[in-house]
């Protein structure tokens, strides 16, 4: 009753805003409200008030946006019997409401996102047998090893918790393949898994047929366990000791819990971060989803799978089948199947996990495309907002998930908009300089402010646009082909082993260049249309603003597809870990600096022990997390450096037993409050105003960068693409 | 019918035919009136009749009548193209005679001869079309009408100059083309004098204009002076000033006859057979028995005279019902669908009151193709006088027009809303092009209550211009056309009137006008000045509102109550709670007009503007001027628009200047509305009301109060700050969010404070409910 008192309450009041807001008031009193409203905003946002204040703010946004759309709607519009400027009027009309309907969908979800839940990890409870899967296609021995062992040596009762190999890449289909050299490789791997999977006590599991992907390699791997609940991980995402007790007891509070999801935390940059050099200051992409989407998703217990580092309970996949593969995003349709059938969900904002990210932009490219194609997929055969069974909250929530993947559409009409006008003088928004200013422009400012507000310490201004730019050029077509043919899709795994050694240019950059020099071109028909059409300056000075704007992303994108090189193939964890090195049967007291898949850095205190030669063997002694009795590495030295009586040794593992590489494991993975640690460093929120002139500082060194790696590195390009067949 | 010196009555059963051989009208005024004695007297009893149709005598002398055409004084045809069309009522005899249509201009010496014409059309007929060349002194032409190309009843005519420059290709240079139709020799000539008499009630429309475009009634009334008369008169100026719709009219009243009649002006005669004896000795004998109205001749001029008359007052007033029923057929409850405006412009302007789309061919307006540079055209619409969107309101012209490939960028079309810049529509694009429907938004800003002219004028240059070869001011090559099938969309507006409105009271004589319960006047005192005075005005409002107002004088301001009513009188006799009602300086009764200036020693509020302006620059409250500036020119923001709904008004006192005063304010409780008309003297009265009731001063009537200065000749309005809504429609959500949406939009910081509001309240609403929703914590 109380519920229902406060839901009408909140339509009347909305209905008060609409009725105010779609008044047909005059410009003067718009440009007043406008400028109120924006005030209004700054103020709160500057006394970092929380709470109410914060959803006062957003609904003071709110009703600016809707006065653009009023506005938008009721007076730009190009008169349709002006064919040419209303067709692509219209294509803006409808990507500019797209946008309005996503940023009204995302305030619903996270307009107050959940707190992040106290840690569970030290309550005691029941441990249900757990079977951890690691579905595997084509990774390598090395990384799956480190990531069994993590799994392995994750703290529950040893009898509860079996771990899966789930090969994929050695079924029976591929091991008798008719093509030569598919069948050996997946016969050699097929052989090398078992003996691996044997040292670390870990199931090894193929099947016969390479049958839907990777729901259909996990349903076989349900088919042949029976723990109560099933922890999925990628065989890149090392999981912490601590992922199941802090996973686990929420299966006990709620019995009709399906699904208990942790974030993604990557150990390597992608290729935007790695290519912007932004990895260590800014927060990566995916945090905005784990960070703040996910928590809000949970208010409403729409928290969805997200394919690995979750908890899922098998009492729930059963009754569903397994996890559903008919779209090539198999994580949210299976939980879209589950929410509808009663199921709840709850989200652990705690990264859990250690994985990679793909290394170069093309596969980055292939990643998104899949989840693109997948949630398209989706859209087409569970449409969210009419599948029964969900609450209304979470078909909003779903829809919010999966129209997302439409951005490239909006993006590309954004891109071409102003092209439009300075090209072919075409009017497809009609208003003036004044009615800009006083919708326009304080739309976009209020659009910003509350992107700011929600997402502030998560996303910095502008890194969304750039993100969905880089992405819009090769998701398009995706998209499209996806939307024409949503069952032509194929799971594709997405290669995160590469590593790019030598600077050179994405084999995909050429799309780049080309808008780029169209854009750059559009600048300078601004010019000279400013120049020899005063009598329309403003509004060319307007669309040449906006063009110009697209101008430093597309800039900006240019950086992103000029990929760095990089010495270190693998990211380094600082860990600060006591041990002793072993030299010469001689124990030296240590400390490990830092970490990575590869090897470790140690700071030896020793007098007089000066440079020691390459490849010298040596010995790491240390207490790891799970066994609590010292334990020895073996490495090979490949660098010392000598700084008085501490000699900082570079070493590279020298894994000989499973056990090493639990070791290893140990060494980066073990500690899970490390990468809350390292995620909460790059955490700040510059504002926007200081992000936004950060930004205009880095587009414009990247567009620099763009071009020099263009003209510089025609070799280097060839050499790289040469690199790449040949590892192919 | 034969020529005839004496003044001859023709009876009834004549009063049909024409009259063809009459001699021309003697002007001159030699002869005293009784030297003619009235024979005959024909009328009816108005009760059996509602129109008396009386024939008029013939005049003494034969002489050509010349009836003046321009209706606003000279015609000032000013730029590349112009014109004016509008009607001109003509009685049988004159539309029987023939005549000739005599056109007397100037023009600039800028304009070439050889490629600009100057042509008359009456009745889609063209009868003059000549070369623009008389730049050394007005022309006098003539020119025959031929024959039965004049009607009786409405004749349209037209005069159009198309007028292009010698030398020069700008813009700039077409605003030194102009042509003066002189009014004073602009006129139907007849030649028969009997075109000048007047024969029915229906005639009375014919008054026409003098040579400088006035018209007017000079009533008669012995006994005017007796209150009784009062309404029965007021309701006689009315009716004629509805029925003749001129547009400079006013009303003058006289004991005796004294001024001989003019051109443009109708001698009327009211009053028992008794009291008109003196004034006109041979009225017929019938005026004894019953009502009567008809005219006669005046013995001394020849022109016509009305006379009302009947054995008593109940009688004339049933007289004067004769003349002025007729003009009921719009009452107060009637909707019109336009505001007659022929006498004027033609056509009628379409009254609209919701949502309307109107072609331009149903606005007057034909397909033009032009080669010039300049082009304009106007049309004009009414809006009642509830309009209440001057803050928020656009109109839409669905532009049909097409341009050449000679027409460059940097060309545009603006709309102007009575003379006000409304929009502007850039030419962006070279190569010619036809826009089909082109929306074009007309801000309604400058709409006021009544008949609003909005003009199109597009300014085309081109290269040609601009190396403006010899003779390319002449070209002919069409540059622009617009067509007939463009639009102007009004939409629906917010309707809701405004006490006080002195523009809703002007433009359609609000709320007078629809008030079904008689409105009270109070007059200080009834004498000739105070009675003119009153005369023109609710001829005025009358006019506006399409039909006479219904008036009852009442003796004391006490027994008006709370009822809506007219005050007229000098400020000194006024009532003080008119005064205080309408917030005017109570002091003012005194002070105004006796020669020291109300206020006394230097006005504050100019002062301190002059002190403004001196201060401005440099310091900080100087740059917060310049800031103040910048806003209002380009956002047309001010800071005193920035503030709170209702101030509280300063009481207003005339300055001494002014000479007259007309202020509007609610009745004491609010339910009435009472409007004031007030001078120093009577005579600064009667003057200063003729002078505001012209066409040009009349539509500048607005605001709370409106004064006007006679040494100056200037209007000055002072707006409403504080005002009741009062509402003309049933109660609809629609209308009442765009009252809103007016309102808010006059009230900038209402609103912003008003989102505001809702914001935290909306933020305050999402916060309980998402407190309330969903998993929390």
């Amino acid at each position: 009753m109380r519920k229902v008192a406060i839901i009408l309450s909140w339509i009347i009041t909305s209905l008060g805003v609409i009725a105010l807001v779609t008044l047909p008031i005059n410009l003067q009193t718009q440009l007043i409200a406008s400028i109120a409203v924006v005030t209004f905003m700054a103020v709160i946002k500057i006394l970092r008030a929380e709470g109410t204040w914060r959803l006062t703010a957003l609904a003071f946004g709110t009703a600016i946006v809707m006065r653009y759309v009023y506005w938008r709607t009721t007076s730009t519009l190009p008169p349709f019997n002006q064919l040419e400027n209303f067709i692509p009027g219209f294509l803006l009309y409808l990507a500019e409401m797209y946008s309005v309907m996503m940023l009204g969908l995302s305030l619903f979800v996270v307009s107050m996102p959940l707190p992040p839940r106290p840690s569970r990890a030290a309550s005691e409870g029941k441990y249900p047998s757990v079977d951890v899967f690691v579905p595997s296609y084509n990774e390598d021995a090395e990384l799956l090893a480190n990531t069994l062992a993590a799994a392995k040596a994750m703290d529950y009762p040893a009898e509860k918790l079996t771990v899966w190999l789930l090969d994929d890449g050695g079924t029976l289909q591929k091991r008798t393949s008719p093509n030569l050299l598919e069948d050996q490789m997946a016969k050699a791997r097929h052989q090398e898994l078992q003996i691996l999977c044997n040292d670390l006590d870990v199931r090894y599991l193929t099947r016969d047929r390479n049958e839907h992907a990777k729901a259909g390699n996990l349903n076989n791997g349900m088919r042949h366990s029976t723990g109560e609940l099933i922890a999925v991980f990628d065989a890149d995402h090392a999981p912490t000791r601590d992922f199941l007790l802090e996973t686990v007891g929420y299966f006990e509070d709620d019995p009709k819990l399906f699904l208990v999801q942790t974030p993604h935390f990557f150990l390597n940059p992608d290729p935007v971060e790695r290519n912007l050099r932004t990895f260590e200051r800014m927060p990566s992409e995916n945090e905005m989803f784990y960070g703040i989407i996910q928590r809000g998703l949970d208010k409403w217990n729409a928290s969805f799978f997200c394919g690995s580092a979750a908890v899922l309970r098998r009492q729930a996949l059963d009754q569903t089948g397994g996890f559903s593969g008919l779209s090539i995003t198999e994580d949210c349709e299976t939980a879209i199947a589950l929410h509808a059938s009663g199921w709840n969900s709850v989200y652990v904002d705690r990264p859990l996990i250690a994985g990679l990210q793909p290394a170069t932009f093309a596969s980055f490219i292939g990643q998104r495309s899949r989840w693109a194609q997948g949630m398209m997929q989706i859209l087409r055969f569970r449409f969210p907002l009419l599948k029964r069974g969900l609450s209304i909250p979470q078909r909003l929530c779903y829809m919010s998930s999966t129209l997302f993947w439409l951005f490239p559409f909006p993006r590309t009409i954004f891109l071409f908009a102003p092209l439009f006008y300075l090209f072919f003088d075409l009017e497809i928004f009609m208003a003036s300089g004044g009615e800009f200013l006083g919708y326009t422009l304080a739309y976009m400012l209020v659009n910003l402010m509350m992107q700011n507000y929600l997402y502030g310490s998560f996303r910095w201004p502008w890194i969304s646009e750039l993100y969905e730019y880089v992405q819009t050029i090769h998701l398009l077509p995706a998209v499209v082909s996806a939307i024409v043919n949503p069952r032509k899709p194929s799971f594709k795994v997405t290669a995160k082993d590469e590593s790019v050694l030598v600077s050179r240019l994405s084999e995909i950059s050429r799309p780049f260049f080309v808008i780029f020099a169209v854009l750059l071109l559009a600048v300078l028909v601004t010019a000279y249309r400013v120049y020899t059409e005063p009598y329309k300056a403003d509004v060319t000075l307007v669309v040449g603003g906006w063009n110009l704007l697209n101008l430093l992303l597309a800039g900006c994108g240019l950086g992103v597809v000029s990929e760095r090189g990089e010495l270190t193939a693998t990211r380094r964890v600082k860990v600060a870990r006591r041990c002793e090195f072993g030299l010469d049967e001689q124990w030296y007291p240590a400390t490990i600096d830092n970490v990575s898949v590869n090897g470790a850095r140690v700071n030896v205190y020793a007098k007089n022990l000066g440079t020691l030669p390459l490849d010298k063997r040596g010995l790491i002694r240390f207490t790891p997390y799970s066994s609590g009795h010292e334990e020895i590495l073996p490495v090979a030295v490949r660098n010392t450096q000598v700084a008085g009586d501490i000699v900082t040794v570079g070493c590279l593992y020298l894994p000989e037993a499973a056990r090493d590489h639990s070791l290893i494991a140990d060494l980066i993975f073990a500690n899970s409050q490390q990468w809350t640690q390292f995620q909460m460093s790059r955490r700040g929120n510059p504002g926007l105003l200081r992000g936004t002139i950060w930004f205009l500082g880095l587009a414009l060194y990247q567009t620099s960068r763009g071009i020099i790696y263009f003209f510089s590195s025609p070799g280097a390009r060839d050499k790289a693409r040469l690199a790449a067949e040949a590892k192919r | 019918m034969t020529r005839t010196a004496l003044l001859a009555l023709i009876l009834l059963v004549s009063h049909n035919l024409p009259v063809r051989a009459q001699a021309p009208f003697d002007m001159t005024p030699e002869r005293p009136a009784s030297d003619a004695p009235i024979d005959g007297w024909t009328g009816d009893e108005p009760a059996s009749r509602p129109v008396v149709e009386t024939p008029v005598a013939l005049p003494p002398e034969a002489e050509a009548f010349k009836r003046y055409l321009l209706p606003n004084g000279n015609l000032h045809l000013n730029g590349e193209t112009a014109g004016l069309v509008w009607s001109v009522y003509l009685t049988p005899q004159q539309a029987g005679t023939g005549a000739k249509f005599n056109l007397g201009y100037q023009n600039s010496i800028f304009v070439a001869p050889e490629v600009s014409r100057l042509s008359v059309e009456i009745n889609g007929t063209k009868i003059a079309d000549e070369a623009v060349r008389s730049a050394d002194t007005v022309s006098d032409l003539s020119f025959t009408v031929p024959k039965d190309l004049l009607k009786p009843g409405s004749n349209l005519i037209r005069i159009h100059a198309d007028q292009r420059h010698r030398t020069d290709c700008t813009i700039q240079s077409t605003y030194q083309l102009w042509s003066n139709v002189d009014s004073e020799k602009t006129f139907l000539n007849f030649s028969g004098s009997e075109a000048r008499g007047f024969r029915s009630l229906d005639d009375i429309r014919a008054i026409g204009v003098d040579d400088d475009g006035l018209t007017r009634f000079n009533f008669v009334v012995p006994a005017l002076d007796q209150p009784s008369t009062t309404i029965p008169l007021m309701r006689l100026a009315q009716g004629l000033a509805v029925l003749a719709g001129m547009p400079n009219q006013s009303f003058s009243f006289d004991t005796r006859s004294t001024a001989e009649a003019k051109a443009g002006e109708l001698a009327v005669l009211v009053g028992t057979p008794a009291e008109l004896q003196p004034l006109l000795a041979a009225l017929p004998a019938a005026a004894s028995a019953g009502p009567l109205a008809g005219f006669v001749e005046d013995p001394g001029t020849g022109s016509p005279v009305l006379v009302v008359s009947g054995p008593t007052w109940q009688a004339i007033g049933a007289a004067i019902e004769s003349i002025v029923a007729p003009t009921e057929v719009n009452g107060p409850a009637v909707r019109r669908d336009a505001i007659t405006t022929q006498r004027w412009r033609s056509p009628d302007a379409p009254f609209l009151f919701s949502d309307t789309r109107l072609q331009f061919s149903q606005l007057g307006f034909k397909t033009e193709e032009f080669s010039g540079r300049r082009f304009r055209t106007d049309f004009t619409v009414g809006v009642p006088a509830d309009f209440y969107a001057n803050a928020y309101g656009e109109a839409v012209i669905l532009l049909d027009a097409a341009y050449s490939p000679a027409v460059v960028p940097g060309s545009h079309i603006d709309v102007y809303v009575n003379g006000n810049i409304a929009s502007t529509v850039p030419i962006a694009s070279s190569g010619g092009g036809i826009l089909r429907h082109l929306p074009i938004n007309v801000t309604m800003r400058h709409f006021r209550p009544g008949v609003n002219t909005i003009a199109i004028e597009a300014m085309l240059e081109s290269e040609d211009d601009k190396l403006c070869a010899p003779g390319a001011t002449g070209s002919e090559t069409p540059r622009f056309a617009l067509f007939d099938s463009s639009e102007f969309h009004m939409p629906d507006f917010a309707r809701i009137a405004q006490l006080p409105n002195l523009a809703a009271s002007a433009g359609t004589g609000f709320p007078y006008g629809r008030s079904q319960d008689a409105t009270r006047l109070y007059l200080d005192r009834i004498d000739a000045d105070t009675l003119s005075a009153t005369a023109t005005f609710l001829g005025r409002l009358a006019v506006g509102a399409g039909h006479p107002i219904p008036v009852e004088t009442v003796a004391s301001a006490a027994l008006i109550g709370n009822r809506s009513a007219i005050f007229i009188g000098a400020l000194s006799q006024m009532p003080e709670t008119v005064l205080t009602q309408m917030n005017i300086d109570q002091t003012s009764r005194t002070t105004w007009g006796s020669g020291t200036d109300g206020q006394g020693g230097v006005n504050t509020e100019v002062a301190l503007d002059a002190w403004r302006e001196k201060l401005r620059g440099g310091t900080f409250a100087g740059w917060i001027a310049g800031f103040e500036d910048w806003v209002k020119e380009n956002f047309d923001i001010s800071f005193s628009s920035l503030r709170f709904a209702s101030v509280s008004e300063k009481s207003f006192a005339p300055s001494r200047e002014t000479t007259l005063l007309v202020a509007q304010g609610a009745s004491p409780d609010g339910s009435g509305t009472w409007s004031l008309v007030t001078a120093p003297t009577g005579k600064d009265l009667r003057d200063g009301v003729q002078a505001v009731s012209t066409q040009d001063s009349w539509g500048q009537l607005a605001g709370h109060i409106t004064t006007y200065a006679r040494g100056t000749k200037t209007i000055d309005t002072v707006p409403i700050n504080d005002f009741d809504f009062v509402e003309t429609q049933p109660a609809s959500l629609s209308n009442y969010r765009l009252i809103a949406a007016n309102w808010l939009s006059t009230n900038i910081l209402t609103y912003a404070v008003l989102l505001a509001g809702l914001g935290v309240m909306l933020g305050l609403a999402t916060a309980m409910l998402l407190n309330n929703l969903g998993r929390r914590e």
